[in-house]
């Protein structure tokens, strides 16, 4: 057989957008014995998945909302009705929950959209990963772009329950604080830190299918644990402890209350908070690297 | 494409620049218990992150195997490999490593360029989505940026022969459709290095011609590729060079026809084999009943006159059926019954002297009966002959139940029923 090989001059590569040369070595050996080479190319790696990203979520999105009638309304749906639920129990005076320096259906609509954002960035990552399968088994892209996508569908979610809370503000005749500005960044620091477990969760997820039945369970236990559809407790009782050592409870703490009245009742637990966050995010990102080859190498069979 | 004996340490070659993949020595191996392969797999990701993973890992643990044994080569810029073996051989892990998909467990694979894998034709397609947002999503996911999709949106539309219907959802399409538009989108990165694994069977005839087609001129512009095709046709029109994996290690490697006729012939064979418990030759003669004519032995033989044990297709052979007359027989009538030791064990041939208007004459005594076939038609395999001797119209004389023999090719006998002989020219008038 005659053997076509061109002279290399002519070959029209799509060189212009792309001049870089990619040069990949796999290796059996640990990444962790390279880490220069290993930080370097989760930077760019992190770089190179943002705009996968974007289209992941762009695709995520339009499906989710093409799919459905009442469509964007589900994402408000759930905290109206908890809300509902807890004012009905706590005016019928079936739960106690002391006073609340909102009112109290108003606090509880707040407090439980900022925890299903809490939730929702653990438990995406997750399903994420879970629909993805297919591709991560086949495909070597970023895998970053997955966790940056989910992070984007956390947001938008949120954005569309802040037509909620503006609405809730209004018809509660709440008044805003000026430090409403810098809400954002404590929800953010939120986020981050839901992000962080479901980082750490997605690849063991995608070993273990008990991770995607444990984990929904230990959110709702989590709930309990939050103040939510109750006050921080002020007393010094075992639930008290429990509750002020949850480190969720600053950070959403805070964010409601940069919101809605600008009295921080613990900025030194909320930075410490915002420090175990970005630090555990840091580890989680690596592990979720490290993890993914052997994950992948599980998953289809 | 060069090849590494096993324990070659391979230099940096001189003309490093144009060696896009290099595979050295790489081993894998997998878990065949599903609950241990978990266990396995957290100790290793525990392992890989405390940094206690090796360069070796070529331990078995308990109910591990082998899926891929110390593979090594090289390809060069625009040349195309084909990897033959059979299911389970270990063909897709070796994509899967290249892909970096798969960490290796021993070795190391070396990649300059763009790896497109054509593993995952329309992988990430949302059904709901339209055939448009499709493209640009697993496009992107394919690493194009996305003035890079729009560059190129209309060539691939146009290449999937999607028309009108890009504005529709993709599960409104047809599996053919589908097929085509990822096939397009995943054929249009432009990428350096191609997998292809098993992929070109998608849509019609006339599709598959295009995407060969494609792939022809993507490779003239230096593309390197790696083909796994059970189709050989294909794998010998696109590939110079190939590998034959059977049970993760490599049997043979190297110029691509002659890898391909090894592999067909084991593969014949092994099949066949499957079938019958003994795969040599065996003959039964049924020697209680015989009339006027005993047949002592029946045997191929060659020009030569000496046995034959295993037949080539498309070479000549004769037939030589030794047998004793006990009287001169006038009408002697032959009749021959080739069936292949399958799953059915089909009829593949029939031939018969009174069909063929042969008269033939046997005398008193030993007698030869020669049946020379001048280009043996059957392709590879085991066949089982039944030989008939009838004495006119008085009944069977003798026979062989089932004469046992194996047939092996010396060409490419793929998408071939029987061998047809040929040849070939250009007449210019
Ligand atoms: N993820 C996996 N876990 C365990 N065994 C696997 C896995 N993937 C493949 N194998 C096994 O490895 C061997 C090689 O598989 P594969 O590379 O898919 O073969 P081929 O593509 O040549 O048919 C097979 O025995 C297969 O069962
Ligand atoms: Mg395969």
């Amino acid at each position: 057989m005659k053997e076509l090989r061109p002279p290399p001059k002519q070959m029209h590569r799509p060189s212009r957008s792309r001049p870089e040369i990619y040069t990949a070595v796999y290796r059996p050996e640990s990444e962790m014995r390279r880490p220069l080479q290993l930080f370097n190319r989760m930077w760019q790696d992190l770089l190179a998945s943002r705009e996968l990203a974007w289209q992941l979520l762009k695709r995520d999105i339009s499906a989710q909302y093409r799919q459905s009638f009442l469509g964007y309304a589900w994402a408000i749906i759930p905290p109206i009705v908890t809300a509902a639920g807890f004012t009905f129990a706590s005016n019928a005076k079936v739960l106690n929950v002391g006073t609340t320096d909102l009112p109290y259906p108003a606090y509880v609509m707040f407090s439980t959209v900022l925890w299903q954002t809490f939730s929702e960035a653990i438990t995406l990552p997750m399903r994420n990963m879970a629909q993805s399968k297919m591709l991560l088994a086949k495909i070597n892209f970023p895998r970053e772009a997955l966790i940056l996508s989910s992070m984007g569908q956390v947001f938008f979610n949120f954005a569309i329950k802040l037509i909620l809370i503006v609405g809730m503000f209004l018809w509660f005749g709440m008044p805003v604080a000026a430090s409403v500005i810098l809400a954002p960044v404590a929800l953010v620091h939120l986020v981050l830190f839901g992000i962080m477990f479901g980082t750490l969760l997605a690849p063991l997820s995608a070993l273990y299918k008990d991770f995607a039945k444990g984990v929904p369970l230990l959110i709702g236990m989590w709930l309990f644990l939050t103040p939510v559809v109750y006050p921080v407790p002020s007393g010094e009782g075992l639930f008290g402890f429990f509750v002020k050592l949850n480190p969720v409870t600053p950070l959403l703490v805070t964010t409601r209350e940069l919101a809605t009245t600008g009295v921080l009742s613990d900025p030194q637990g909320f930075w410490w908070a915002s420090l175990v966050a970005l630090v555990g995010l840091m580890f989680a990102w690596l592990l979720y690297r490290l993890a993914m080859p052997y994950a992948i190498e599980r998953m289809s069979s | 494409m060069t090849l590494m004996a096993s324990n070659q340490k391979v230099v940096s070659t001189p003309q490093s620049d144009d060696v896009v993949l290099s595979v050295q020595g790489v081993s894998k191996k997998f878990c065949r218990d599903l609950k241990r392969s978990l266990l396995y797999g957290v100790r290793d990701i525990g392992k890989e992150f405390l940094g206690l993973r090796g360069e070796k890992n070529d331990k078995l643990r308990k109910k591990e195997f082998w899926a891929l044994q110390d593979v090594s080569f090289e390809l060069r810029r625009g040349e195309a490999l084909g990897l033959v073996g059979k299911n389970g051989s270990g063909k897709s892990t070796l994509l899967r490593i290249i892909a970096g998909l798969i960490k290796p467990d021993v070795g190391m694979v070396r990649v300059n360029g763009r790896v497109a894998p054509l593993i995952a034709l329309g992988a990430g397609f949302n059904p709901v989505l339209t055939g448009r947002e499709n493209i640009y999503a697993n496009m992107s996911i394919l690493g194009l940026s996305k003035e890079e999709i729009d560059e190129r949106f209309d060539e691939v539309v146009e290449f999937a022969e999607i028309g009108e219907a890009i504005d529709s959802p993709v599960q409104s399409y047809s599996s053919g459709m589908a097929a085509r538009l990822g096939f397009a989108s995943a054929i249009h990165t432009n990428p350096d290095i191609l997998l292809i694994d098993e992929v070109l069977a998608v849509g019609d005839l006339k599709f598959r011609a295009k995407c060969n087609r494609k792939l022809f001129r993507l490779r003239q512009n230096g593309a390197t590729f790696i083909l796994v095709s059970h189709n050989s046709q294909v794998l010998l029109s696109a590939c110079n060079s190939a590998i034959y994996l059977a049970l993760g290690k490599v049997v043979t490697s190297g110029e691509a026809k002659s890898v391909v006729v090894k592999y067909e012939n084991d593969l014949f064979l092994n099949e066949a084999a499957g079938k019958s418990k003994d795969s040599c030759i065996t003959e039964e003669i049924n020697n209680d009943e015989f009339r006027e004519i005993k047949i002592n032995d029946c045997v191929f033989i060659d020009d030569q006159g000496r046995i034959v044990e295993l037949l080539k297709t498309s070479e000549a052979v004769t037939l030589c059926l030794r047998c004793t007359a006990y009287e001169r027989v006038d009408e002697v009538i032959v009749r021959l019954i080739f069936r292949e030791l399958s799953d059915f064990n089909e009829l593949v041939l029939e031939l018969s002297s009174k069909a063929d208007e042969e008269e033939l004459v046997m005398e008193l005594g030993e007698n030869d009966v020669l049946i020379h076939l001048s280009y043996l038609g059957l392709k590879p395999g085991l066949y089982s002959l039944r030989v008939l001797i009838e004495a006119g119209a008085r009944n069977t004389c003798d026979r062989v139940d089932s004469f046992t023999f194996r047939v092996q090719s010396s060409t490419i006998m793929s998408n071939c029923s029987f061998y047809q002989p040929r040849s070939w020219k250009i007449s210019n008038s």
